[in-house]
């Protein structure tokens, strides 16, 4: 590679192919209209062959790029019989891909101008201010708020074949983790939703008591956003570090 | 009389919590020839412009709203108690940028145009209403159709779509090579 490799940046850093594509067409500063396929190619795939390992899910999309750059590269080998002027640049379409995202990229900086300009407004629909954040007005439920819903979810599913305790052993520990499992993923939990999922009488005990102790803990908090509305378990962030 | 119309219309603006509009002005005030209405409006804005006021009514969305003065941001802040105001991720910035010059559009042309999958990240502009679904595509799988709503408008200080950055200054944008900053 003639070209002085001065700097190799992460793939992760690049959102898809076209992101990588861009940043290399750039770094040598070509005309996009007019790739020199060849020498992009194989800076791309010296991009590629970085990573040991191929993570499917995302790299599945950089895989396809080279793929397709490979194909323009050996369309452009073939020899023509005529280079008719109306004949399609096989580069064409890729081109237009590339102009489309660059546009997208350049309009995103301009509505980011705009967006910094507005934020220092405050309008009408901002009002009534106190309720910017989402956050809206929470009111922490108390545990005889707690036991009323858990006893009136254990009485719906009464009904069922519920009350036959199955031998299954749960432990609060598991239990623990699986609710912080779901804070993490979904930053909040449902309560009502929550325990018409336990399947057993004891599960849903253990689910309960381990609910109590991370609220003991203050590592979550059980809220109302109005009076009588669905209580909702959020997950408190760690004073210590910030995390949640 | 126009003096009176003044100062109902500068009522109307201030009890509305988005952008009234002409039209719903002169809703409002039937009885009053459709020219007074803009004369009064004209007035009122000009009387806004003043240094005299810590409020100004701004043209939004297509209506007028209320607003305060960027200079003065800091002191509401400090008021409201709140650090900073939120900004939208690059994600939900690049989308919105991708409905707003293509629109109306679909998820997987969004995506394809994008570059990226964004189905997750326009389930959160829906939930924050600066996108709405206006139908479904008359094509296999009828998928639906995204359109940005007044509330982007608003969000962005824009009176309409055509105030949008245009194509000349996205242009010089891409010359320069600028890469937007997170």
């Amino acid at each position: 590679m003639e070209s002085a490799e001065t700097y190799q940046v992460n793939l992760e850093v690049f959102q898809g192919p076209l992101d990588l594509l861009l940043f290399l067409i750039r770094k040598q500063k070509i005309d996009i209209h007019d790739i020199p396929v060849a020498t992009i190619t194989q800076e791309y795939l010296q991009y590629l062959e970085q990573k040991e390992k191929i993570n499917l899910d995302r790299e599945a999309e950089f895989l396809l790029m080279a793929a397709l750059l490979i194909y323009i590269k050996s369309q452009m080998l073939l020899p023509r019989e005529a280079t008719l002027e109306e004949e399609e640049d096989p580069r064409q379409s890729l081109v237009h891909r590339l102009l489309d995202y660059q546009k997208m990229k350049a309009a995103s900086t301009l509505l980011r101008k705009k967006e910094a300009e507005e934020l220092l407004k405050w309008k009408r629909t901002f009002l009534p201010p106190f309720l910017e954040t989402e956050d809206l007005d929470l009111i922490e439920v108390s545990l005889f708020d707690l036991a009323e819903a858990f006893f009136t979810v254990m009485k719906k599913k009464e009904r069922g074949d519920f009350q036959v305790i199955k031998r299954k052993e749960y432990s609060v520990e598991e239990k623990t983790e699986e609710i912080l499992a779901i804070l993490r993923e979904n930053s909040y939990l449902d309560f009502l939703d929550f325990f018409a999922r336990q399947v057993t009488l004891e599960e849903a005990l253990v689910s309960f008591f381990s609910l109590l102790e991370l609220i003991k803990a203050r590592r979550v908090i059980a809220v109302q956003e109005k009076l009588f509305q669905s209580i909702k378990v959020w997950i408190t962030k760690d004073p210590a570090t910030g995390q949640n | 009389m126009n003096n009176r119309l003044k100062t109902i219309i500068e009522a109307l603006i201030f009890i509305s919590q988005k952008p009234l509009t002409l039209e719903k002005i002169k809703d409002v005030l039937e009885e009053f020839p459709s020219k007074d209405i803009d004369q009064a409006i004209e007035e009122l804005l000009q009387s806004f412009s003043s240094n005299e006021r810590g409020i100004q009514i701004i043209p939004s969305a297509g209506g007028y709203i209320f607003a305060t003065k960027p200079e003065d941001d800091r002191w509401i802040r400090r008021l409201l108690m709140i650090e900073r105001k939120n900004k939208l991720s690059l994600a939900a910035l690049e989308t919105l940028s991708t409905i707003a010059y293509h629109q109306p559009i679909t998820l997987s042309e969004i995506s394809a145009l994008r570059d990226t999958d964004s189905s997750h990240t326009l389930k959160t502009l829906l939930h924050k209403k600066l996108i709405k679904i206006v139908g479904r595509k008359k094509s296999p799988g009828r998928p639906l159709i995204y359109r940005t709503s007044d509330k982007f408008l608003t969000y962005f200080g824009l009176n309409s779509l055509s105030e949008l950055p245009t194509q000349e200054e996205i242009s010089k944008i891409m010359e320069e090579g600028e890469d937007i900053k997170e």
